[in-house]
């Protein structure tokens, strides 16, 4: 007789596409092949873990179909099963599992519509947290606005990609036009992903000023970041993007640095 | 005092067994929140899965709170894996807390099944061996639950599709026995018996009649499937369809005996519009007032 812990950790390893036939001298056949029986549960882990996976990736699942998306997602279930019963914590590594796949090469930005649709799904289930407003700025004295470290909204998510990963998103959602198409040349993008009322929105960035908001997202003083950023983008202008920055709720506080 | 009194003792709380109203409810779909807020259906109240609520913030959780405003909620849990052997997700637990203190929900619900091995989720509720190791570990991880809750949970029985060569104890014998050690209530899933007898052989009715109509706080109705393997059917319990003849007149049978019972209608799978669901709960409804009626014509002549 295994104990509840050996057959448990056997069952689990039944699910996971292991050999059934391990434990059929366990279970009671009663008119069916023991396996028959195992088999069901190794079915319900596998379909309701890919339906959780389709609801965080429905971008993802609309691009390469039903039936390729269910494959796919097996074996993502196979090789990086949830941790959590929370499923819309589920996933975040499908973007650079996709990545690993041959059967994916001829889809290159599928990898990074995927990150994008996993950053999405966080800034949806963030903490709610009002953002910081250039009013809260108005009690620092413009001599310390170099030494400004803002805190990040609980939202905000960075990416960028050398495809143009927001058009790809807008099209595939369900409300698009259905015969509207995306030029894959038009790309790369670096985007913000944030959540900092009740939709998430994404603002496209530019190439200097992702590296400013990465910077600043890392709690890089602000004359530190607006530094980097031209020094990536010599002809950058680094106040308009914090403007932009700080108007989309990008930042819930700040600090000044000692 | 005997360790049903001791542990009732313990969880003593406002809360009885039976505090949804005595009606039927219907399982909580996103597709149907905004019909729900827009429409205002006359339904008794609403459950939802607890682990789809545990985010730290977004817009589900404020779809909830409107909810709450408007029913009463019953908070059913398809993650704490009570089942497995070892200890207990502690953080899992605590964000159930937090929730339960957020929703204050008339019930509050889980499985007597297990879904994590090793750490690893499966999202699905797996029927436990029925052996003496087991009921000890379920009973001490429902008194763990109650503890943390500071209040008395649902415990409902599953749909099973296997069993263990060396189950020893009796499926419904072995939940009484979690009850009476832990001193928890029952979510009695009709659909479930009904499943399982079939996939299993056994009498529906006897299975029915042995839980004491006290113990039962809640009662579950869903749809179920059939899959064939070599001429022989498995009734697999997806929540995708109608509740089918046969547990309707189980359920009609049950309230008969035990008496009107905060009924749920679950659909989880291939999840039709508001109104079929509506449908199914009026049915239940009807039944519920039925077994009102029956009692008070009792009670009036008993008099």
């Amino acid at each position: 007789m295994p104990s509840l812990f050996d057959l448990q950790n056997a069952l689990r390893d039944v699910s996971l596409g292991g050999d059934a036939s391990t434990l059929a001298s366990t279970i009671i056949g009663d008119g069916f092949i023991p396996e028959q029986r195992l088999i069901v549960h190794r079915n319900n882990t596998t379909i309701l873990l890919s339906e959780a996976l389709g609801a965080t990736y429905s971008v993802i699942k609309k691009l390469v179909g039903d039936e390729f998306f269910n494959a796919v997602a097996a074996l993502y279930v196979r090789a990086q099963p949830p941790h959590s019963p929370c499923l819309f914590e589920y996933g975040e590594g499908f973007g650079d599992f996709l990545a690993t796949l041959p059967a994916t090469t001829d889809l290159a930005y599928l990898p990074d519509v995927a990150r994008l649709e996993w950053m999405w799904n966080a800034a949806f289930h963030a903490a709610d947290v009002k953002p910081l407003t250039s009013a809260d700025l108005a009690p620092v004295a413009p001599d310390a606005y170099g030494d400004l470290i803002f805190s990040p909204h609980p939202s905000l998510r960075l990416i960028s990609s050398a495809f143009p990963i927001k058009e790809i998103w807008d099209v595939n959602q369900c409300d698009a036009d259905p015969d509207a198409t995306v030029n894959l040349d038009e790309g790369p993008q670096a985007l913000v992903v944030l959540r900092p009322k009740a939709s998430v929105e994404m603002v496209e960035l530019s190439p200097g000023g992702f590296v400013l908001a990465q910077s600043l997202a890392n709690s890089a003083a602000l004359e530190d970041a607006f530094a980097a950023a031209q020094h990536s983008a010599p002809s950058f202008d680094p106040a308009s993007t914090l403007a932009v920055l700080i108007s989309v709720g990008a930042f819930q506080s700040y600090t000044l640095r000692p | 005092m005997t360790n049903l009194d001791h542990a009732a003792h313990r969880f003593a709380s406002p809360v009885s067994a039976s505090p949804l109203p005595v009606r039927a409810g219907i399982g909580l779909k996103a597709q149907h929140y905004q019909d729900i807020i827009d429409t205002a259906p006359d339904i008794g109240w609403l459950e939802v899965h607890s682990e789809n609520y545990m985010c730290a913030g977004g817009p589900t959780q404020k779809w909830l709170s409107a909810m709450r405003e408007r029913y009463a909620i019953s908070m059913h849990g398809v993650g704490l894996s009570l089942g497995s052997a070892g200890p207990l997700d502690d953080a899992h637990l605590t964000r159930l807390c937090d929730l339960e203190r957020r929703v204050e929900p008339g019930a509050i619900s889980e499985h007597l099944s297990w879904s994590i091995a090793d750490g690893v989720y499966l999202n699905d509720l797996i029927a436990l061996p029925y052996t003496e190791e087991s009921l000890d570990v379920f009973s001490t991880h429902v008194l763990q639950m109650q503890d943390a809750l500071k209040r008395r949970v649902l415990i409902e029985n599953p749909s099973s599709y296997l069993r263990y060569a060396h189950s020893v104890i009796p499926e419904p014998e072995f939940l009484l026995n979690v009850a009476q050690r832990s001193a928890c209530a029952v979510l009695l899933d009709v659909n479930n018996v009904f499943v399982s007898a079939m996939n299993h052989g056994f009498d529906p009715i006897a299975y029915l009649d042995q839980i004491p109509a006290d113990l039962i706080g809640e009662v579950h109705l869903g749809g179920h499937s059939q899959v064939v393997f070599d001429d022989r059917v498995l009734r697999i319990d997806d929540h995708g369809s109608k509740v089918c003849d046969e547990v309707w007149t189980l359920y009609e049978r049950l309230i008969q005996r035990t008496g009107p019972k905060p009924t749920l209608i679950e659909w989880d799978s291939n999840i039709p519009e508001l109104s079929v669901l509506l449908d199914e709960a009026a049915k239940a409804d009807r039944i519920l007032a039925h077994a009102a009626i029956r009692e008070e014509v009792r009670h009036a002549v008993a008099v």
